[in-house]
């Protein structure tokens, strides 16, 4: 995602910066005092800068993403323009959008916000530090701080959300794959589909699983649709539950259930749970189902005669299977 | 006929295209149709097409149920055809099978489901 995206995603309008503007208590008065201090600001940047750059190096954490001498010179000057921002006296879009930029940029090389904060921390203690050896007057001190912090903290609060933000599109992204693969309804012959199921069978992906299965078979026209559930871990109660209604949903359709892949263990807890499922095709093996799904289809799987040299095609060949029923 | 919904003869079938929905006087006129239909034109099977219908509730499905059974009454077979998948979540999910209606998926299979038949039971 890039920065404008963020934009869009924390609805960061005029109305959402007014109104952070005024929960901050940043007011046209401190952004004003701020623009005053620009000059104060120009002159003990490199100071700044460059101490706060002491803190970042001396910790081995947070050392890591300088590896060279060129990425210290490099960040170093995007510092410098980013703490003179802070004098810029405006706090606008344009202003938002800026600090949302280098937010995205600490997200994506994977600073975290704790060093991010920690940082922010020393910002302060640096320019309090100046502040007081530049003006005489502690009012006026007290009062420059103030509107520091105020954009200080507006910043951060920028900056925290749009962490949140990108773990929250990264959760979507990651969730949306899932619900793709939860559900591979293959096609294995004509009009003839197949759905393995792999894994853990919550009350949400049942739901899924329903609607996924019926929406295909309709789709695709089919007869019949294997379930394999030989990777489901625990068919409880709701698993059983949730293919029995499955199964009866794709017969209003008009096509048919197989259950394959049904273990000893299944079909032991199938029966203690007291689960009718005897409106269901069901069989053990894959295998069977698919030979068994052919059958709605007025297919079969024959066997190849064997060919020999010197015999005749299909003179020793064993029984084949015949057509079915 | 009396009622809206047309029905069609193909040999000794009727078939039925539902695209409004079975409101109290459409669905009365329906079975009454469908019925007399039976009686004078002497058809062993019924197919009922829905796959114009975008809602289906338990009171439909009620009437097109109990329309299969006043056909078997009549020794008409009944299909039911080109239900939407989200009819069947619907309808299952409230507890609605619809037990013991024959379902093909269109209007071809269930003609199809209906020639078999008649060739296994002459």
């Amino acid at each position: 995602m890039d920065h404008r995206r963020y934009m869009k995603v924390l609805k960061l309008d005029d109305a959402e910066i007014a109104s952070r503007r005024a929960f901050f208590e940043l007011t046209d008065a401190d952004l004003s005092r701020l623009a005053a201090l620009r000059p104060f600001a120009e002159k003990y940047t490199d100071a700044i800068v460059d101490r706060f750059y002491d803190l970042l190096l001396s910790h081995v954490e947070t050392k890591r993403f300088f590896p060279d001498e060129a990425t210290v010179r490099r960040v170093k000057k995007l510092q410098r323009d980013y703490f003179l921002g802070l004098f810029a006296g405006k706090c606008d879009a344009a202003y938002v959008e800026d600090r949302l930029r280098v937010g995205t940029a600490h997200e994506r090389i994977g600073l975290s916000p704790r060093w991010y904060l920690g940082a922010y921390r020393k910002y302060m203690q640096l320019i309090a530090e100046h502040l007081l050896d530049n003006l005489k007057d502690d009012a006026m001190v007290r009062q420059a701080f103030e509107s520091v912090q105020k954009i200080v903290y507006f910043d951060a609060s920028i900056a925290i959300d749009t962490y949140i933000a990108a773990k929250m599109d990264a959760l979507e992204r990651h969730q949306a794959a899932i619900r793709e693969l939860s559900t591979p309804v293959i096609r294995v012959h004509d009009r003839i589909l197949l759905l393995p199921l792999i894994g853990a069978i919550d009350s949400h992906r049942a739901d899924q699983i329903m609607d996924s299965v019926l929406l295909k078979v309709s789709e695709a026209q089919a007869r019949c649709i294997i379930i394999d559930i030989a990777g489901v871990p625990i068919v409880d109660t709701k698993v059983a539950d949730n293919l029995v209604k499955t199964t009866a949903a794709v017969r209003l359709l008009g096509a048919e259930v197989i259950l394959t892949g049904i273990t000893a263990q299944v079909a032991r807890t199938i029966i203690q749970l007291g689960v009718d499922i005897s409106t269901m095709h069901t069989l053990s093996r894959l295998s069977e189902g698919i030979e068994l799904a052919l059958t709605f289809v007025d297919k079969a799987i024959r066997r190849q005669p064997r060919r020999r040299s010197g015999q005749r095609a299909g003179a020793s060949s064993p029984k084949t299977g015949g057509k079915p029923a | 006929m009396k009622g809206t919904i047309p029905l069609l003869r193909l040999g000794s079938t009727i078939v039925a295209t539902i695209h409004t929905e079975l409101r109290d006087k459409v669905a009365q006129d329906f079975q009454d149709d469908m019925l007399t239909e039976l009686e004078l034109r002497g058809a062993n099977a019924l197919v009922i097409d829905i796959s114009g219908l975008e809602t289906v509730d338990t009171y439909v499905a009620r009437v097109l149920a109990e329309t299969g059974r006043m056909a078997k009454l009549m020794g008409a077979r009944t299909v039911l055809v080109g239900m939407r998948p989200e009819i069947a979540a619907t309808l299952v999910r409230m507890g609605y099978a619809m037990d013991g209606i024959q379902t093909a998926l269109n209007l071809e299979e269930g003609l199809t489901l209906l020639r078999r038949r008649r060739r296994e039971m002459p």
